[in-house]
């Protein structure tokens, strides 16, 4: 009789949330299928129905404590939607940089101290070891320009929202408070140190991932869809308004100028048994070939320019990396660099504008319509909310969709391809277990947010026969 | 001049697990800006270690799960590097990593008061309202003392 037998990983390590990873054998021991489950469970879109509207920004922050700036800015933008308001031109550009200040610490946390071990240390390092402090060990400029990074973006958020967990500075139709005049002098006087840090993380990363070939060969190496929000005038990039554009994987744009507010019309969601996490797919393709990827390796594939100048310079690097669209997901990390550059980069722009300290930041409106949408492209990929209201302005249905949900068949995808090429047979090497996780790493995903936790994860993995039989395990501390 | 860093962390809408929150309100309140810093957070994170690493002298403020609820206890804070993760920070890594990072980690010390009711909230139990002040008390008290000793 044919044996089939399962290893599983539970839990990941090293993300945002809670997860395991299965990986089937077939009797050659030759990994068969693999399978990236979503164990934990949130619900914020049944239990936020009843609520007054203009409580959705606060609420929704609540989902996430490393992106809930991303969730303010979309939920308020669903909300200026509902009250059919135009907000002051210098609240939207205090809530780009607000937005921007929240990819540098996402982007900071992800690579520094996520992914920073992985890269520095090697795929094989100690599991032990395989943390920040044995980072520092062997690269401590590395590790201090990591807490520098995220300390930039933690402090922007701070000064702006007046706490770096959960600001409710972004409202309906604004912002709460202007800019002050210290707080922007302050900012734009740590601009430098974290232009510097960008620019000399970038370079190390260049110089790092070409011990990495076998890995960037097989880490979700394959062809999808690309999707992103761009300035559809120029095809830029932008985390805060614009038109979604589609790019396959020969780098041809197979469709512009979608509004986000009718994201139903082209994007569909599938719910499997076996995840908490629905999976997204490009509607005119169907499920499962409607496969896409969104966060910093689809942004970059789908732009034509970042619009600043170290950004624009990268940006083109990082194109040639391959002449269709970057594929491998190892260049997630990559391009996390870009746009942490670009942030920085056009931080310092709108910091500068001769607007920036108007006091005029808030537009006040009752609800003008019963249905809202709200789309920016949070740190991980692009992001919608969706309520419909009655006409007390009381919530009576609410839809989001979050990056790593869109992610979700690219990653299933991506193990499976790791698994295949790194795991052999019942003999669990660490190696090769790291690098199933690893692959997991590199889209950053944020699990609190998509099932709409925290706590010292262990890595437990045990390989299973049929009967349950406990073939091989491996546990880290 | 001495300079001292008092973080008090926790969740001000856990009832008594936000003390640490109030404690260090009111001590920013009572005390002189220039020579004391005051930190509030949700949860420790690594980028403390920059915030103390030029101190003298820190104040981790916290509520306790653990004891008596109203009991307040204060333990010398020693390194323990690995201590120190993205979800869970201790103290003890916050000086670690300030140690490796730096070459630089302060005095501090761990001050807490058992709470009794970490539900959702913003009040805290009678026993932490009665705890309060002692909790404050003790924590000025020995700002004053490594003031002094500067």
């Amino acid at each position: 009789m044919e044996q089939r037998r399962t290893i599983v990983i539970d839990p990941v390590t090293r993300i945002e949330g809670h997860s395991k990873i299965t990986l089937h054998l077939d009797d050659q021991g030759r990994v068969e299928d693999a399978r990236f489950h979503v164990t934990q469970f949130r619900g914020f879109e049944k239990f936020c129905e009843g609520r007054p509207f203009s409580e959705m920004p606060s609420l929704m922050a609540r989902i996430c404590g490393i992106c809930p700036v991303s969730h303010l800015i979309a939920s308020a933008k669903a909300c200026d939607a509902l009250m059919a308001v135009k907000i002051p031109p210098t609240a939207d550009k205090l809530r780009r940089i607000f937005g921007l200040a929240q990819v540098v610490q996402s982007h900071a946390l992800s690579l520094f101290h996520l992914s920073s071990p992985d890269l520095a240390l090697g795929m094989d390092a100690d599991p032990a070891k395989s943390n920040l402090f044995g980072v520092l060990e062997k690269h401590p400029e590395l590790a201090r320009d990591g807490i520098r990074l995220r300390q930039f973006g933690q402090q922007i958020i701070e000064r702006l929202g007046g706490k770096r967990i959960h600001p409710a500075w972004v409202v309906p139709g604004g912002v709460s408070e202007p800019l002050s005049l210290a707080d922007r002098d302050a900012i734009l006087k740590s601009v430098p140190e974290a232009l510097a840090i960008a620019v000399r993380t970038i370079e190390w990363l260049k110089r790092t991932i070409e011990r990495f070939r076998e890995e960037i060969s097989t880490f979700g190496n394959f062809p999808t869809l690309f999707m992103g929000i761009v300035k559809p005038e120029v095809g830029g990039l932008t985390f805060y308004d614009g038109k979604i554009r589609i790019a396959d994987a020969s780098g041809k744009i197979v469709a512009e100028y979608l509004d986000p507010a009718r994201y139903f019309d082209f994007i569909g969601e599938k719910v499997e048994p076996w995840s908490y996490l629905k999976s997204a797919y490009y509607k005119p393709k169907g499920f499962p070939d409607g496969i896409y990827r969104v966060g910093p390796l689809a942004r970059l594939n789908v732009v034509d320019r970042c619009g600043t100048p170290r950004a624009d310079q990268e940006l083109a690097e990082f194109h040639e990396l391959q002449r269709t669209a970057v594929l491998s997901s190892f260049h997630y990390h990559h391009a996390r660099l870009v746009e942490v550059l670009y942030c920085v980069e056009r931080m310092e722009q709108l910091l500068n504008h001769a607007e920036i300290l108007d006091k005029h930041v808030r537009a006040i409106a009752r609800p003008n319509a019963l249905e809202g949408v709200g789309a920016a492209e949070a740190p991980r990929g692009t992001l919608f909310h969706h309520y419909k209201i009655d006409d007390e302005g009381l919530i009576r249905w609410c839809n989001l969709i979050i990056a790593t949900g869109q992610n979700n068949l690219a990653m299933n995808r991506s193990v499976l391809q790791v698994a295949k090429h790194f795991v052999h047979g019942e003999r669990l090497t660490a190696g090769a277990l790291n690098r199933v996780e690893a692959v997991i790493r590199a889209y950053d995903p944020c699990l609190s947010c998509s099932t709409h936790v925290a706590g010292q994860m262990a890595l437990h993995i045990q390989l299973l026969s049929p009967s349950g039989e406990v073939l091989d395990e491996v546990s880290r501390p | 001049m001495a300079r001292i860093v008092i973080v008090g962390y926790g969740n001000p809408l856990r009832s008594d697990d936000g003390l640490g929150w109030r404690v260090a309100e009111e001590l920013s309140r009572r005390l002189s800006p220039p020579e004391v810093e005051v930190i509030v957070r949700h949860q420790l994170t690594p980028e403390l270690a920059d915030d103390v690493r030029n101190a003298d002298a820190v104040f981790f403020i916290d509520a306790a799960r653990v004891g008596q609820p109203g009991e307040v206890t204060c333990t010398p804070v020693t390194l323990q590097p690995g201590t120190v993760s993205s979800h869970q920070c201790l103290p003890a890594g916050i000086l670690a990593l300030a140690q490796e990072l730096y070459g630089a980690a302060p005095r501090a010390f761990a001050v807490s008061l058992c709470g009794e009711c970490f539900d959702h909230g913003t009040g805290f139990s009678t026993s932490v309202e009665v705890g309060l002040p002692k909790l404050t008390a003790l924590v000025e008290k020995m700002i004053g003392e490594e003031i002094a000793r500067q």
